[in-house]
């Protein structure tokens, strides 16, 4: 293969989300306008829709990511939602309807969270357990806790004007987009963002080359415990009510998107914005299903072989990259 | 081959959207071919049986029927489909919300967006429509199981099994779902009605089996004169009759389950279940569609609709016109 | 060369350092002259990778001491070897493989700039860098491949990267652990020639290695260690291939032709 051949390849496997992503877009747009008469892309309504869908597990995603880059997992974070969702109405319950109550509530609640990600810092970058098994630990602490905190019911309901504009129109989508140009600019441009992809490259190099890998991790879990927070505080926001188990279905939602979106969890290799499309590639499947009344147990399917594809794109930029 | 494969998606893609973006505005679904939208709870039986009813009544009225399950009980699986359909706009929309409070502000959007909401097996707010008063009063109309009368209904034939006197208790889904609230609340009332029976704490297994099948091993390990058990939803009366069955006490402890699942008739033969309280999804679904077409021409309907129930034990389970009442996929 | 009255610029007197119940170095001296190749021989388990690990501040040793220049030197930990100007290159490089050759470079000391009021990291700085070291050495690489993950670069590429930043960041002292085990001969007489030419620079370098050849060509001294201890010390030019294994192993296994 000569070079030129070689390099176009590279584009493509580095830019295939891209362009699944506007091939689903367009699939779904042809098949709603045939057969619905409807408009699948040009409609305020779904986008919002479809941009809510993505924010929930997008949120878990992108603390996920800095964590799969450094080869490790956070199995936690979808009961860390949870906690958070739970934390958060009981926090701002005693505030009634006032909206000032949040800046209390959200920021104990982000303090609250934190600990799950303390204990999977300690676990993992102290005390050298594996991430999958220190983060199994907390995933079922943190459910167990959430659980407690809802009292019986489970579920906590929660009236107050600040968090309904905060949940409601397109405010979640707005958010969850802020804080991934925060994290996107962070991982890419900041020694922060660089020395995540040397541990996750190579942790001995990033020892000798002098980077405090140890306290980096800690920082890592703290940042994904942290964005669970957030996703569990969007999503009380959004239904006026906590639920423990709000972030169950997240948890591998999460791990999808990112991997779709070009990681690997060998670790290495992965962006934010990669993320970002990845769950959209998975809300606009599930969204598109079911607007184009096709069972949506398909979308299992589809997302199951979208995510085989990323791998063996992966794999074959790999090759690529080697052949020489 | 890969790379002008990859050209023709390109282009394809390209020219495919520009075309799309000049095709002309949206319509509306003909008025002669009405849609209406199912969307239950969870995959159950229940529900598929549900659905049947309801084709069979679209397929009456010449409507056209969607219909989309939720993978778990769960507010973050059932509203990014509620919300898919809104997007699709059908003229009525058939729900079983998975939570009476969280389920209210998206329900509200289907309503504000025009389109007319009826809910089946539970409710929002407190199932009281069309008063109004609250903010979960937009529905037309809520047709159920009167899950009160039947967990009376179940109370009274545990009581008749267990020679009126004893202990038992329910097994239950998790507090906050409509349906199973009220059948344990019904329970209770009614056997409050029975001195020389001793209900104790209700317990919650989140819609698990094996956690109902461990909870009676627990209660019987302190209970050990326990006599009946009600499992207040599907999954809390397989797992009470599974765990009724391996501390070797069937037939001991009575045990009453809610719901006709497939295969209910083996159990009772076998003796694993002693009755079974079997609600009329088919019903449910084909009056829920024909509650629909009324509504979509202008006709009112009544804001409750109750379903009844059937009690099948080993008296009657054999009989072929009970059949029909054991739920099926 | 060196020369009698030239302050050696690296020195080991009498280290010594045990781990649990073994003696892993026994009173070791060793002295490396400015701008001087020394080779340092053994068989396995002699101690050769302990006595390194000791002069880039990984191990503190129990007893003796290093000098650099004639004045004592304390190594808290590898960071410190480096700011002396001591570099390590081990056997696996210590690259990252999923970065590209800038960011390896500057690993753990990245440039930044400001941007947008933050500190970002220059990474035009570390791209111009990278394609000037690789030129100084002497050493093609596309400009695919420069910017992409140093892994799809073959084994002695990866090699000059890591002299090469050994080199930028100014090494006076650059020790080297088995350089040329994986690599196919011509990439072995690449590295042997860059060894050459971080001598005309003046940098020393103390060259870990089992391929005689290797110590032959580009070595000017060397020193055996056997057990812990050093066995003997000669140089290049006034011993042979057989001397040096009967040093290594012991002279009961030696070959007796002499």
């Amino acid at each position: 293969m000569n070079d030129k051949r070689l390099d176009r390849l590279a584009l493509v496997s580095k830019v295939w989300p891209w362009l699944f992503l506007g091939t689903l877009l367009v699939f779904f747009e042809a098949w709603a306008r045939i057969s619905a008469h409807r408009s699948f892309v040009f409609n305020a309504y779904n986008l919002q829709s479809i941009g809510l869908a993505a924010s929930a597990p997008l949120l878990l995603a992108i603390g996920q990511t800095f964590v799969i880059i450094t080869a490790g997992i956070d199995l936690s974070v979808g009961f860390v939602m949870g906690l958070a969702a739970v934390c958060v109405a009981q926090f701002t319950i005693p505030g009634g309807d006032s909206p000032w109550i949040l800046l209390v509530s959200i920021s104990l609640t982000i303090l609250v969270c934190l600990i799950p990600g303390l204990v999977n810092g300690v676990l993992i970058a102290r005390l050298g357990v594996p991430a999958f098994i220190g983060t199994l630990g907390m995933y079922g602490v943190a459910r167990g806790v959430g659980f407690l905190a809802a009292g019986s019911g489970m579920t906590v309901s929660v009236n107050n004007r600040g968090l309904a504009w905060l949940g409601g129109g397109w405010t979640p989508v707005i958010l969850t987009a802020v804080l991934l140009v925060v994290m996107h600019f962070v991982l890419s441009q900041t020694k922060f963002g660089q020395y995540t992809y040397a541990i996750g490259g190579n942790p001995q190099s990033a020892i000798r080359a002098g980077i405090n890998v140890r306290r980096h991790l800690f920082a890592i879990y703290l940042i994904a415990a942290a964005f669970a927070a957030v996703g569990g505080v969007v999503y009380t926001a959004r239904f006026a009510a906590g639920a423990a188990n709000a972030g169950e279905p997240m948890l591998l939602d999460s791990i999808a998107a990112v991997v779709i979106g070009g990681a690997s969890l060998f670790g290495g290799t992965g962006n934010v914005i990669g993320t970002l499309i990845g769950a959209l590639i998975i809300a606009v499947i599930e969204f598109g299903l079911v607007f184009i009344d096709v069972n949506a147990f398909w979308q299992f399917i589809v997302v199951g072989i979208v995510i085989i594809l990323s791998v063996l794109i992966d794999q074959y930029k790999d090759r690529l990259g080697g052949a020489q | 081959m890969l790379r002008n494969a990859l050209r023709c998606l390109i282009a394809f893609s390209t020219i495919a959207v520009a075309a799309l973006g000049a095709l002309p505005g949206v319509a509306h679904a003909d008025a002669a071919h009405p849609v209406v939208a199912l969307l239950p709870g969870v995959t159950d039986p229940f529900y598929f049986t549900m659905h049947r009813g309801a084709e069979r009544a679209a397929k009456e009225d010449n409507i056209q029927l969607l219909f989309q399950v939720p993978k778990a009980w769960n507010t973050t699986e059932q509203v990014p489909i509620l919300k898919a359909f809104i997007a699709r706009h059908p003229d009525v929309l058939l729900v079983s919300p998975v939570d009476k409070q969280q389920l209210i502000g998206p329900l509200k959007e289907a309503a504000d967006a025009g389109i007319k909401v009826i809910t089946v097996d539970t409710y929002i707010g407190d199932g009281h429509y069309q008063t109004g008063k609250g903010d979960a009063d937009f529905p037309l109309s809520y047709i159920a199981s009167d899950n009160l009368e039947g967990g009376r209904v179940a109370a009274r034939s545990l009581a008749r099994a267990i020679g009126d006197k004893g202990t038992v208790y329910c097994e239950n889904n998790k507090p906050g779902i409509s349906s199973t609230d009220a059948r344990a609340q019904g329970f209770m009332e009614e056997m409050k009605k029975h001195p020389n029976i001793k209900v104790l704490e209700t317990q919650y297994n989140e819609d698990d089996a094996n956690r109902a099948a461990s909870h009676v091993a627990a209660v019987l390990a302190r209970n050990p004169d326990l006599a009946g058990v009600f499992g207040a939803n599907t999954f809390s009366g397989a797992g009470a009759a599974q765990g009724v069955k391996n501390a070797g006490k069937q037939g001991v402890v009575k045990v009453v389950v809610f719901d006709a699942v497939p295969g209910i008739d083996e159990q009772i033969r076998s003796g694993l279940v002693d009755i079974a309280i079997a609600q009329l999804p088919d019903q449910m679904g084909y009056y829920a569609v024909k509650f629909a077409t009324d509504a979509i021409h202008g006709k009112k309907i009544p804001t409750y609709k109750g379903t009844g129930f059937v009690v099948l034990d080993k008296s009657n389970i054999d009989k072929s016109e009970m059949k029909q009442y054991i739920y099926s996929n | 060369m060196s020369g009698a009255g030239v302050t050696p610029i690296l020195e080991a007197r009498d280290v010594s350092i045990r781990f649990g119940g073994v003696e892993a170095l026994k009173r070791v001296s060793l002295r490396l002259m400015p701008g001087e190749v020394l080779a340092l021989a053994g068989d396995n388990g002699a101690g050769k990778s302990t006595l390194i690990k000791i002069l880039s501040g990984v191990y503190r040793a129990d007893g003796g001491d290093l000098h650099f220049e004639g004045r004592p030197l304390q190594l808290r930990d590898p960071q410190d070897a480096r700011s002396q100007g001591i570099e390590t290159i081990y056997q696996d490089l210590a690259l990252a493989d999923n970065l590209d050759v800038g960011s390896n470079i500057f690993l753990g000391r990245e440039p930044v700039r400001r941007r947008f009021g933050f500190q970002v990291i220059d990474r035009p700085h570390m791209a111009r860098v990278a394609r000037e070291v690789l030129e100084r050495l002497d050493i093609v690489i596309p400009p695919r491949k420069l910017t992409g993950p140093v892994k799809m670069l073959s084994g002695g590429q990866r090699q000059a990267i890591a002299i090469g930043r050994a080199i930028y960041w100014n090494a006076r002292v650059l020790i080297m652990d088995e350089p040329t085990a994986a690599l196919g001969v011509p990439e072995q007489r690449k590295v042997m020639e860059l060894i050459r030419a971080l001598k005309v620079q003046g940098v020393a370098v103390i060259l870990i290695s089992h391929n005689l050849h290797d110590i032959f060509a580009v070595a000017e001294r060397i020193v055996v260690l056997r057990r812990g201890e050093v066995a003997g010390e000669r140089r290049v030019a006034e011993t042979d291939g057989d001397e040096i294994v009967r040093l290594m192993v012991g002279d009961t296994y030696s070959n007796d032709a002499h």
